[in-house]
């Protein structure tokens, strides 16, 4: 196992984490770090329990351990208060509200800041800068639109919560390469931005390309955790899976 | 053959009684749709709704419209009372559905037991809103307490459909109807979302309670009818869907009436769980469909 380097302060920090799904643990004790300003890729075969960190991290699953977020304890069991913190998970699957509009959903996006209208629309203007679609689809369903554009929408109603780290579950799922490159391309914006991301990934070429750190996660445990630079070949990455 | 206008009379009057049950229907999808539970307590809200304005009235003298409102904001408080001191530790554990139908069915038992202790087994009435002759449609009479009912029961169908397309509460109460997980992602506050549905869905059985106590009567036990009824018209109508819930309401009451007319009063509920049997079995989706 290889220790990353690192640019910045941990902002989020996992300490002997654990899931257990009834009386199954899938998660053994996990130690991870995102620093600011770092775009961090968990990968790892499926069933690794990738998503299920995520959910940990959030308090959605049983857990052990803590999860500390800017120095402090992260809420167990209340994605309300998790989010009021500043993290904020777009689901695998997405999670958008189908049968409202692309407007209503970036407005629930937004749900915390009530009636601050200028900053409301400051932070509409900034996601539709980054997703020019969303703003031509405004009006329309959100169920009726593409998976690419869904998938925008996830992250655009993300953004609309004015989020301090931004927490993606496979957000290339069931989306064609030149979708997901676009999608890729959005996120690395992000990260240059300063917005630190933890990303959840099976698409492991397309996470590399953008990602700073990488923990490679398997059957439910940090196998080595890597600069994404270190990772030269599809070899280099599959000697951690199922070790 | 039975007479045309005696047939349009009790339909008319089919008509009355089928908004009151889309009222309470209503009610029952309002708390399904955030939360998943299905209140059986609805019934006693619609009990305290005509209990409670009568109660103003005649005892304290406080005029209808003012004795109403009030009634419908203590009924609303009464129904978040409800959801923090039964349904939100029970949700809080993950509770299940048959768990959540007991409890509120034993909720809504110790509410007419207070309330039979409170003011006796006496049937007691509210006069009509408007003490005017009914207008005649030919030779069907219809009367103004209809029309009252009819009015309010669209204006609330109105009010209920500006605020869940308009309002930010409105539009995060049908977030957490969609999805309640990723609803809270966003930071929309589900639990509290659960109990405004609550208060909601007190105050629409309030409203139906108030309006067809004039035509009927109120009493401590007349909450569990009504409750049957209108969960008949939210599954007709398609749980989860207000707008079917009123529609399913609409054709209870006209099937009640029929077979008021066609088979005797005594068969009345024969006709409603024989319709609902009908839609179980041809249709369980309901009229537009469950929502879920």
């Amino acid at each position: 196992m290889t220790l990353a380097s690192a640019p910045g302060d941990a902002i989020l920090e996992t300490q002997a984490l654990t899931a257990r799904y009834g009386h199954v643990r899938v998660l053994a004790p996990t130690d991870i770090r995102v620093r600011t300003g770092e775009l961090v890729a968990i990968l790892g075969p499926n069933g690794a329990g990738k998503s299920t960190l995520l959910r940990a991290i959030l308090g959605l699953t049983s857990t052990t351990g803590q999860v500390m977020f800017q120095g402090k304890p992260l809420p167990r069991g209340d994605a309300v208060a998790v989010s009021a913190r500043g993290v904020v998970l777009v689901p695998e699957g997405r999670g958008i509200f189908g049968p409202m509009t692309v407007e209503e959903n970036l407005q629930l996006g937004a749900y915390r800041l009530g009636r601050d209208k200028p900053e409301f629309e400051r932070r509409l203007a900034r996601v539709l800068e980054l997703f020019p679609r969303l703003g031509e689809r405004r009006a329309q369903l959100a169920g009726s639109m593409s998976g690419g554009e869904q998938q925008m929408l996830a992250i655009g109603r993300a953004l609309m919560g004015d989020p301090k780290i931004l927490l993606l579950d496979e957000p290339s799922l069931g989306l064609a390469p030149r979708i997901t490159a676009e999608i890729f391309e959005k996120l690395a914006t992000l990260r240059d931005e300063g917005l630190p991301i933890l990303l959840v990934e099976q698409k492991a070429p397309a996470a590399l390309k953008m990602a700073t750190r990488v923990y490679v996660l398997s059957l439910g445990r940090i196998a080595a955790s890597l600069d994404a630079d270190q990772i030269t070949s599809h070899e280099d990455l599959a000697q951690y899976y199922f070790t | 053959m039975a007479d045309p206008t005696y047939i349009a009379q009790v339909l008319v009057s089919g008509l009355g009684t089928g908004c009151i049950y889309g009222l309470i229907g209503i009610g029952f999808c309002v708390i399904y749709n955030a939360s998943g539970i299905v209140n059986f307590a609805q019934g006693a809200f619609v009990m305290l709704g005509g209990m409670l304005t009568q109660l103003l009235l005649m005892r304290y003298g406080v005029p209808l419209l003012p004795a109403a409102a009030v009634a419908i904001v203590v009924v609303a408080a009464m129904g978040m009372l409800l959801e923090r001191l039964v349904v939100r530790p029970l949700w809080d554990r993950n509770a299940t559905m048959f768990v959540m139908i007991l409890a509120t069915l034993a909720a809504q038992i110790v509410v007419e037991r207070a309330t039979l202790l409170a003011v006796g087994d006496q049937p007691r009435t509210l006069p009509v809103f408007t003490d005017v002759p009914p207008l005649m449609l030919g030779r069907v009479a219809i009367s103004v307490q209809l029309l009252w009912i009819l009015g309010a029961s669209a204006l609330v169908i109105a009010a209920l459909t500006a605020f869940f397309r308009y309002t930010l509460a409105g539009k995060a109460m049908r977030a957490c109807s969609i999805d309640r997980e990723a609803a809270a992602l966003q930071g929309i506050p589900v639990k509290r979302m659960l109990a405004l549905s609550f208060a909601l869905s007190a105050a629409l059985g309030a409203t139906a309670g108030i309006l067809i106590t004039p035509t009927q009567y109120t009493a401590f036990n007349v909450g569990v009818p009504f409750a049957i009824s209108g969960f008949i018209a939210a599954i007709v109508g398609g749980f989860g869907r207000p707008l079917g819930a009123f529609l399913g309401g609409l054709l209870l009451g006209l099937v009640q009436a029929g077979a008021i007319a066609a088979l005797g009063s005594g068969l009345k509920n024969v006709a409603a769980l024989s319709m609902l049997l009908v839609f179980l079995f041809l249709r369980p989706g309901g009229i537009l469909g469950a929502a879920k």
